[in-house]
């Protein structure tokens, strides 16, 4: 069945089957008129759902029919049954969610506690499929309910348009998460075709291929070898792989939404933007209010500030930001390593906010002025050094063995194997370095200047035709697929 | 000033165009350049058009055993042996087609132990890969090729962009730069003797039915395709130690007979043909040097009296390339 399948060898942006797909879905998208086009988008929506197998189209029909009718049910409902109807509604929505990705989980954590305990308990051992895109639809549905349970939008009365909302094939898999404010009025009156907007999601797309095939895959193919037996490399090798996993899922995740906005966008819609340079944040809290910004804008307006957010004291905030943290780490997986990820970041964010003062102290005894480069430079660089941390947790795969990469930083010696045996031969290695420094430099660029995509773009044409050209070149020579290559999921399609 | 409504579309064939080309030029780039063991079309179609008495299809037996210039030079015919390495019917089907556009051969002989092959074998990468693009590439790629492989073959970078690290000046230069033609015309000279040849012949396992009854069907588009061209098509089986089954040889024979297809089994008659199984076998199915230099001169006799093939008028050019091709392997007979 194809759900044994990796995503990948089914739906991905990047496959034979999906250059075929989007050029003809979205010229009949430009060539229907009114609702035809969205029937077409819809249709052409599940019809990508399905190329996963029939069972993850099952899963997000029943999803989008119990949203739609929750959602109308919720408009009609008089005062205090509405809270009753929203938790039913929610219930369900993370109901599902939590048995199809959480149960098993749960029950071998059980399993442990009781065995602990001395108690006999044995999980049955659940191999339940997680529907593709669920946690992303999933969070989708839960906030339109929400919305409409505040009375911040009436509910939809057009199944079509809540459907092609939760199922718009460019964000089904791995978002971003609209929302339905955003998504639903420019599908309902889509803008006509632009040759400005082909032409940037196009660039959008390929520079998204470029982060995939040709530093992500890359550096993921080093971060496996090392990680796989981190004590046998010798701490150079186990930091390396750690910046390397930094740069890794940023690319990876990254590249994601840039091909998901770069779809869009030449159709012309236009999806939240989910990243915005976050290895350049001088903190953890900037760092999170960048990185996967429409999952962390669904936690703070959907959980942290019913919570409270900062309004109730600091303790209550703190505790907050624990449990959204906590949650977000759970979302990513179900596994206690996403958990720990998820509180080390929110205990970065807690001290952080505790030692505020101290540290603008310290800086002001170092002479360090709060706008100066070299300021900028040590925050950057040290919440880079954070975010690295935790993502070890987040790749270790187990407790233990985040802990073994851990000690494998600090103990042993320096260098066991040579650079060469890091799963990535001199040529590699190389090839990975200059597209790291590309990347970062275009990054550095967006953030002194503005898109360099729109600089590209606004070039002249011999000049941006080359330029086009020649990122087409590099992913295509130096990118990691084919005979020979084990084709690697989006790390975020696991979530 | 008013832009026309065609600018933008025109721009962006353009740049699509540009786009193609340079991924046509990396895909040639990357693709290691082929000078033997079958399936080496740039030297076939460097051939003057219209200049070739026979094309020799099949499989490496007909690549390793079959040396055109050794029956040029005892009976005056041109020849080529247009081949790839366990090159099945189908794919030999589409190579026929594409090879005819620039020849008009009076014969095609059809080495044909691919009518025991599976559905597919080892080297479709190879065999369909290097055919020239257009309409009977895609046709091998879709009715001849593995679905795994079908990426690779529309797409070659697929297959070879991971040569960026090996890539030299020659390796470009040899990939890129249109060869000449080729002094051994499709043969692919293999030394040594075969040391479990003592054993004796063997049988290959046969295929099923099923399988079998395809690769008839891809003989008969073969014949057909002849017939329509007005070529002669002989079917044969050469001197081997690696034998089809005698009951399938035996069905070959009725079923070439039934569609009206010359046949000729020589699998046990390599004595008399002159081979000595000890010193003329490569290994149990290939010819060395030696063995196909006899079996090439046999074969000479046998398309000059039997099939009473006889050689085209040649412009003076060709006729003085040929000549050329055999002083050349007078002067140095090892390059063989």
């Amino acid at each position: 069945m194809p759900c044994r399948k990796k995503v990948s060898d089914s739906v991905s942006f990047l496959t034979p089957g999906f250059f075929l797909f989007f050029p003809v879905v979205a010229l009949v998208w430009f060539l229907l008129p009114g609702s035809g086009r969205r029937i077409w988008l819809l249709l052409a929506s599940w019809w990508f759902c399905l190329c996963a197998g029939v069972e993850h189209l099952a899963f997000l029909l029943g999803a989008t029919a119990l949203t739609y009718a929750g959602a109308r049910l919720l408009d009609r409902c008089p005062g205090g049954r509405r809270k009753i109807v929203l938790a039913v509604l929610l219930l369900s929505v993370f109901g599902t969610l939590f048995v199809f990705k959480y149960l098993d989980f749960a029950l071998r954590l059980l399993d442990r506690i009781f065995a602990a305990t001395g108690l006999a308990f044995s999980s049955p051992g659940l191999s339940l499929i997680l529907p593709v895109g669920i946690s992303f639809y999933g969070f989708m549905a839960a906030g339109y309910l929400i919305d409409v349970y505040r009375r911040e939008r009436r509910a939809e009365t057009s199944f079509l348009d809540l459907a092609l909302f939760l199922s718009f094939f460019p964000a089904l898999l791995s978002g971003p998460i609209s929302r339905a404010g955003d998504l639903i009025p420019q599908l309902r009156r889509p803008a006509p075709f632009s040759w400005d907007a082909l032409r940037s999601g196009s660039v959008r797309f390929l520079w998204g291929a470029f982060k995939k095939l040709v530093v992500a895959d890359r550096l993921g193919i080093l971060v496996s070898t090392v990680y796989a037996a981190a004590d046998d490399f010798g701490r150079l090798a186990v930091w390396t792989a750690a910046f390397a996993f930094s740069i890794q899922i940023y690319c990876d995740f990254s590249a994601y939404s840039d091909m998901a906005l770069g779809c869009a966008q030449a159709m012309g819609l236009r999806l939240t933007e989910n990243f915005r340079t976050p290895y350049f944040s001088r903190s953890i809290g900037e760092f999170w209010r960048r990185w996967h910004i429409s999952l962390s804008s669904w936690f703070r307006d959907y959980l942290y500030i019913p919570m409270g957010g900062s309004r109730k004291g600091r303790r209550r905030k703190d505790w907050n930001v624990l449990v959204v943290f906590a949650v977000s780490g759970l979302w990513h997986g179900a596994a206690l390593t996403f958990l720990v990820w998820g509180l080390v970041n929110a205990f970065y964010q807690i001290i952080g906010g505790r030692t505020l003062e101290i540290r603008k102290k310290l800086r002001r005894r170092l002479g360090l002025r709060e706008e100066a480069p070299l300021t900028a430079a040590l925050q950057v660089s040290l919440t880079f050094l954070c975010s690295t941390a935790a993502w070890v947790f987040f790749k270790g795969g187990s407790f233990t063995h985040s802990l073994a990469i851990f000690r494998a930083m600090f103990t042993g010696p320096w260098l066991i194997r040579p650079v060469s045996a890091w799963g990535l031969d001199p040529a590699e290695l190389t090839a990975a370095l200059f597209a790291v420094l590309l990347v970062a430099a275009v990054e550095c660029l967006s953030v002194r200047m503005g898109s360099f995509r729109e600089k590209l773009l606004s070039l002249p044409r011999p000049a941006r035709w080359a330029g086009i050209l020649m990122l087409l070149a590099a992913v295509l020579i130096f990118g990691v697929y084919g005979t020979g290559y084990d084709p690697q999921d989006f790390i975020y399609f696991k979530f | 000033m008013q832009i026309s409504k065609w600018r933008e579309p025109l721009y962006g064939l353009l740049f699509l165009l540009l786009a193609g080309l340079m991924i046509g030029l990396l895909s040639l780039l990357f693709r290691p350049a082929r000078s033997d063991y079958g399936a080496v079309w740039g030297p076939y179609l460097a051939e003057p058009e219209d200049s070739l008495d026979y094309l020799y299809l099949g499989s490496s037996y007909a690549y390793c055993d079959v040396d055109p210039v050794e029956i040029y030079a005892r009976t005056g015919l041109t020849g080529y042996v247009l081949a790839g390495p366990e090159q099945t019917l189908s794919q030999t089907y589409w190579y026929l087609r594409e090879a005819l556009k620039t020849q008009s051969p009076e014969l095609v002989m059809l080495e044909g132990s691919a009518l025991g092959f599976r559905q597919y074998e080892n080297y479709t990468q190879v065999n369909v890969g290097y055919m020239p693009f257009g309409f009977n590439q895609l046709g091998a790629v879709f009715t001849a090729s593995e679905p795994e492989l079908r990426t690779g073959l529309l797409f070659p970078l697929y297959f070879y962009h991971g040569r960026w690290k090996e890539l030299t000046l020659s390796d470009a230069a040899a990939a890129l730069l249109p060869g000449g033609i080729d002094d051994l015309k499709g043969f692919t000279p293999v030394s040594g003797i075969c040391a479990q040849i003592v054993d004796g012949p063997f049988e290959r396992e046969a295929q099923p039915d099923t399988v079998y009854a395809e690769n008839l069907s891809w003989l008969e588009r073969i014949a057909q395709l002849c017939r329509k061209e007005g070529i002669r098509l002989v079917l044969v089986l050469h001197p081997t130690y690696s034998q089809l089954p005698a009951r399938l040889r035996m069905q070959i024979a009725e079923d070439a007979a039934a569609l009206d297809i010359a046949f000729y089994d020589w699998t046990g008659d390599g004595a008399l043909l002159g081979i000595t199984p000890a010193l003329h076998y490569y290994d149990p199915g290939h010819l060395n040097q030696e063995g196909a230099a006899i079996f090439s001169a046999w074969l000479g006799d046998f398309f000059t009296e039997t099939l009473a093939l006889v050689p085209r008028t040649q412009t003076q050019e060709n006729a003085a390339a040929w000549i050329q091709v055999l002083a050349r392997r007078a002067a140095a007979p090892d390059a063989a």
